[in-house]
Formats: C-alpha cells, sequence, structure tokens
C-alpha cells in the first residue's frame, strides 16, 4: 500500500513536469497521422496495388511501417521520458523531502524499488498508448493483425528499464539531473551505437588485439539497446534472432545497478 | 517511564569528500525523554540539535552509541508507524495542493484512504488551513507551510512528535495557536520533542529542556528548575536625594542603579515592607516593584558564553 503510494506519486510528479506531456502530445500527433494517411488516396492506393500483389503484399507493407515505428517510439522515449524520469532522484533527495520520506514506514530498498517501478510503469502506458493505438489503425485498414508487433511494447519498455537504472544510480551519487541525463544520453547516443557496431567500424581499422579486447570487454559489461532494437526488429520481420546474449548482459548490467543503488542508498545519511 | 532513551551517541560526519577531516556533531550525547512530556532541545546554530532528530528517526546513522525507544529498533516499521515528524525547511512536493499533501504522508504513514480523509478534513481545521486546502502549496507563505507541515506530522495520530522549529516564520498569534495544539497533544498523552530557538517559547510551552552546545549536553532539567525565581527586587520610584541613598545603602543594603532605580535583595517578605514604609514616610512614590526571574534566555547566553 505505502509502496504504490509511492509509485503513483512518480506518476504524479511526471505529470507535473510538462515533459512528460510533451510525449503525449507528439504520441497523439503520431496516432493522427496515422489516421490521415490511411485515409489518403494515395495510400488507399497503395494499400490496393500491393493487395493485388496477394496477402504476402499487404504484409509487408504493415511491417514496413511497424519497423519504422520501433525507432520512432524509442526516439521518443529516449529523448521525453528519460528527460523527465531523469529528476525524480534529485528532486526526492531535496533537503527537507528526503528527511519526510524516511521518517515513514517504508524501507530504503522499497523507495528505490518504488521510484524504478513508478518511472517503468510510467513507460509501459505510454507505449500501450502509442505503440497500442497505431497496431490497431495499421491492423484496420489492413486486415492484417500482427500480434508480434505489441511485443514492442515489451521490448522497449525493457530498454527504458536498463537505462533507467543507471540514472538512478548517477541521480542518487551526484543528486543532479543535468548529469543524470548527459551520461544516459551520451551511453545511449554514442558510446552503446558505436560499440554495436564496433567490428565493422573500430575493428577494421585497429588491429591491435588488446585495445579490440578493451572495447569488446565494455561491449560486453553495457547495456545493448542497439542489439535490443535489432532483435525487437527480427521479432516483428519473422526473422531468426541469432542470441538473446545482449539482452541478458544488459538485464544483469540492470540488477548490479539497481544493488549498487540500494546499497549506497542505504549508508548514506540525509 | 522513559521513552527515548540514548547512551553516549555521537556523531562524526565527513566534513569534505575525499578529506579525513571530521565534525563531530554529536558527542557522547546521553539524556531521556519521559512518556507525556514536552521536551525541547536549545542551542546555538550547528549544536547538533537536527542532527539528534535525524538520528532518533533513522535519517542519519549515528557513529557510536546506543538509542532505545519505545522498545523497538529506529529502523522498524513498527516505529516509524508511532512517529510523526516536521523537519526543518521541509519541502513537499509543490505541485500538490494542501489536501493532496496531507494525503500522500497520510498514505505513507500507512493509513487507510478513509482514515486519511477523516484526519486531513480534522487537522486542517485544527491548524486553520481549511480555507487553502485546494490551493497548491507553491502559493503558500512560510507560515502557511508550517502550518501545513505541522499538520502534516500529527496526521498518522502518532505517539511521539518530532518536531524542528515547529514555529519557524509563523507569527505570534499562530505561534500562540501552534502551542496550544501542542498542549492539547500533551493533554492526550502525547509525547512531544522539539528544537527551538526561541527560548522564551521553548520556557512557556517545554517541561524539560536540555542545552547542547557543539554536540554535548551542557545543561538539562525542568524549566521551572533552571528559570527559578531569584530574591533580587527592582524598584523604580520618584527621584530621590542623596540622605535617602545613604540611608538605602546604609540600613537596607540596596543597590543603588540611578536616582530612581534601585535594586533590593531579600528573602524575607517582611524585610521589603519595612523597606516601603521607609519609601512612604519619605514621600518617595513607587513606581513599581518587580521581582527578577532567571530566564531561560539569561541562563543561555550565560552558559554558552562561559563554554565558548
Ligand atoms: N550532512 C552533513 N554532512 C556534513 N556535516 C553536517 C551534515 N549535517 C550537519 N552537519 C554538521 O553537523 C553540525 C550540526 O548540524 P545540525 O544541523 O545538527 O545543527 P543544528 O543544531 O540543527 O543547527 P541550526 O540551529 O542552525 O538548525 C554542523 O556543524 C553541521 O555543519
Ligand atoms: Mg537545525
Amino acid at each position: 500500500m505505502i509502496f504504490l503510494t509511492l509509485v503513483l506519486s512518480t506518476f504524479r510528479e511526471a505529470v507535473a513536469k510538462k515533459i512528460f506531456l510533451g510525449f503525449f502530445a507528439i504520441s497523439t500527433l503520431i496516432i493522427l497521422i496515422f489516421l490521415f494517411l490511411i485515409n489518403v488516396e494515395s495510400v488507399e492506393g497503395m494499400v490496393d496495388m500491393m493487395g493485388a500483389a496477394g496477402d504476402e503484399g499487404i504484409r509487408k507493407l504493415v511491417i514496413g511501417f511497424e519497423v519504422a515505428m520501433i525507432d520512432i517510439s524509442y526516439l521518443l522515449i529516449i529523448t521525453f521520458c528519460l528527460i523527465s524520469v531523469s529528476s525524480f532522484i534529485p528532486s526526492m533527495l531535496e533537503k527537507g523531502n528526503i528527511d519526510l520520506l524516511l521518517s515513514k514506514p517504508i524501507s530504503r530498498t522499497n523507495i528505490i524499488l518504488a521510484k524504478f517501478t513508478g518511472g517503468v510503469m510510467l513507460v509501459f502506458f505510454s507505449l500501450v498508448y502509442l505503440i497500442g493505438f497505431v497496431w490497431i489503425i495499421l491492423s484496420s485498414k489492413s486486415g492484417f493483425w500482427h500480434f508480434p508487433f505489441l511485443y514492442t511494447i515489451l521490448w522497449l519498455t525493457l530498454s527504458f528499464a536498463i537505462i533507467y537504472s543507471l540514472i538512478i544510480f548517477i541521480g542518487l551519487v551526484s543528486q543532479s539531473t543535468i548529469l543524470s541525463i548527459l551520461v544516459s544520453f551520451f551511453l545511449v547516443f554514442i558510446v552503446c551505437p558505436i560499440l554495436y557496431v564496433r567490428e565493422a567500424t573500430i575493428f577494421s581499422l585497429v588491429e591491435n588485439n588488446v585495445v579490440q579486447f578493451i572495447i569488446n570487454f565494455f561491449y560486453y559489461i553495457l547495456p545493448k539497446p542497439s542489439d535490443i532494437n535489432k532483435i525487437t526488429t527480427n521479432i516483428i520481420t519473422g526473422e531468426e534472432v541469432s542470441s538473446y546474449m545482449p539482452v541478458f548482459s544488459s538485464v544483469l548490467f540492470m540488477l548490479a545497478v539497481l544493488s549498487a543503488s540500494v546499497f549506497y542508498f542505504k549508508k548514506k545519511d540525509y | 517511564m522513559s521513552i527515548i532513551t540514548t547512551k553516549n551517541l555521537s556523531k562524526e560526519y565527513s566534513s569534505k569528500s575525499f578529506s579525513k577531516e571530521k565534525i563531530l556533531a554529536l558527542n557522547n550525547f546521553s539524556f531521556e525523554v519521559e512518556s507525556g512530556e514536552i521536551f525541547g532541545i536549545l542551542g546555538p546554530n550547528g549544536a547538533g540539535k537536527t542532527t539528534l532528530i535525524k538520528i532518533l528517526l533513522g535519517i542519519t546513522h549515528r557513529t557510536k552509541g546506543e538509542v532505545k525507544i519505545f522498545d523497538n529498533e529506529i529502523n522498524t516499521e513498527a516505529y516509524k508507524m508511532k512517529v510523526g515528524y516536521l523537519p526543518e525547511n521541509h519541502k513537499f512536493p509543490n505541485y500538490l495542493n494542501g489536501e493532496q499533501v496531507m494525503q500522500f504522508y497520510g498514505k505513507m504513514s500507512g493509513m487507510s484512504s478513509a482514515d486519511v480523509r477523516k484526519k486531513t478534513d480534522e487537522l486542517l481545521k485544527l491548524v486553520d488551513m481549511e480555507k487553502w486546502r485546494k490551493t497548491k502549496i507553491k502559493k503558500y507563505s512560510k507560515g502557511m507551510l508550517q502550518r501545513l507541515g505541522l499538520a502534516q506530522a500529527m496526521i498518522n495520530d502518532p505517539e511521539l512528535i518530532f518536531l524542528d522549529e515547529p514555529t519557524d516564520g509563523v507569527d505570534p498569534i499562530g505561534r500562540k495557536e501552534i502551542r496550544d495544539i501542542l498542549e492539547d497533544l500533551k493533554e492526550r498523552g502525547k509525547t512531544i520533542f522539539l528544537n527551538s530557538h526561541l527560548l522564551s517559547e521553548v520556557e512557556l510551552i517545554c517541561d524539560r529542556v536540555a542545552i547542547m552546545h557543539k554536540g554535548s549536553l551542557v545543561k538539562s532539567g525542568r524549566v521551572d528548575e533552571i528559570t527559578h525565581i531569584s530574591d533580587n527586587y527592582i524598584i523604580n520610584c520618584s527621584d530621590v536625594s542623596e540622605v535617602i541613598m545613604n540611608k538605602l545603602m546604609m540600613n537596607f543594603k540596596a543597590t543603588i542603579l540611578s536616582i530612581n532605580e534601585f535594586h533590593f535583595k531579600t528573602d524575607n517578605i517582611d524585610e521589603l515592607n519595612r523597606l516601603i514604609d521607609f519609601m512612604r514616610q519619605n514621600n518617595i512614590l513607587i513606581r513599581g516593584i518587580q521581582r527578577e526571574k532567571n530566564t531561560l534566555e539569561n541562563m543561555f547566553i550565560n552558559l554558552i558564553g562561559s563554554q565558548n
């Protein structure tokens, strides 16, 4: 009950910080664009044309849209949601707020878990709204009800949860919203994408084994949102997923960072 | 029966990150708080008052020493269900309104929604914040926030309430109201532990006080014992002649302060009346006779002054 109150308060906080509303506005815009598109003559013509090529044609078209949606949603989640949750921990730690919270009958472990759960649920529901609507629009128009697309909600939520765990840790240690945003953006937009394509880029330039080993080392311990997106795409297009290692290692990273957060939070004086 | 007992409680903060230097915020602090009393901690800025409260609530960890409160460990849910807390400079989420603040902290104290609603109505009325309940707290004045903070500290009907500077920023009428609320809580058998700078106020309300300085206990005891009434009288009168002045000094051992004011020390009320008779016979107008009181403030300033 106390746990739930804290989880729900994170919802309220996200809404109070207007950034999160930006996510809803843009999601709604995307949904409206989809609604508009499927009623436009030329697109109808395209659907008819693809339909003429049989079910397979419509299938390809729908899946094409869906794969594009993965990247769009990922970008939206990372920018809007990550920015809006990154102030959760620093604002909780403000003097006069944290004192009172810690005097309440809830353990420090549960406070961290409630903040984590709140942020993850926030993103889950946002994705249900965005992906869910797009799916309904696509499916009802095409008549092709492609259920695997809905898994995107879970995969993107997972990607978010992994990065969010790091945001929590940095927020606890630095008590700085800006630093949390900077580090996570640096990781998500620069480090992870480079590590993801390390074989095609860095390794073709640097042949030194030691350097390659170090880069591989970082690749394996750091979270791998780019790989998870690739896996999601593969699942939707029906291609075979070669390895789930990126998922397991990223989840391991998340658990380790969360444990470190709890450990740090328990020790600290406020 | 004592509710809080501490033995040799100490707290060291590291002064800077990455530095070995330590600040001793509490130094072998031992004291007891009795059930049902209003207990006040006094001390200059940085004495360690807030640190003490935070340790008693498990917000800060003690470096060494023992604490016993009720019969619980500090960091248990059972203990925290029984206490209320008003932090100094509290900061509630400012997107909430008064009512929502009460509801949030009520639920965070493990209360049911129905109980929270009932208590919220009752307490907002008690602290005279009813007409502001739907207003966002970012529009509150300092005194209004403090009233809400006090109501919040009482939401779970706690046995023991910690108040860090409860009347900070509250006007004189509001302070009187807060004192009445605290008296009422005491009558209902609650124990109140408070920090304050306002010595006159502590004097009015506390049963017992502890004075601390640089983390150590300097003096503790009942307020009426610490601020005992002296047997020194201050007498104001019309201007007196030199002859009379000499007689007052010779016959009554009075200390002359000026041509119309002197001090007279006696523990015998007949002596005092003889002095009055003498003055009246010599046609001196008496403007006022006052018995000097050793206020908490005098006492505090003397004590802390002698420590520095
Ligand atoms: N988190 C902290 N880290 C380091 N030092 C601290 C911390 N909190 C308090 N201190 C130090 O501990 C000492 C006692 O501080 P405390 O806040 O308990 O004083 P106080 O008696 O409440 O003062 P005031 O009357 O100004 O509120 C001070 O020297 C302060 O600098
Ligand atoms: Mg203080």
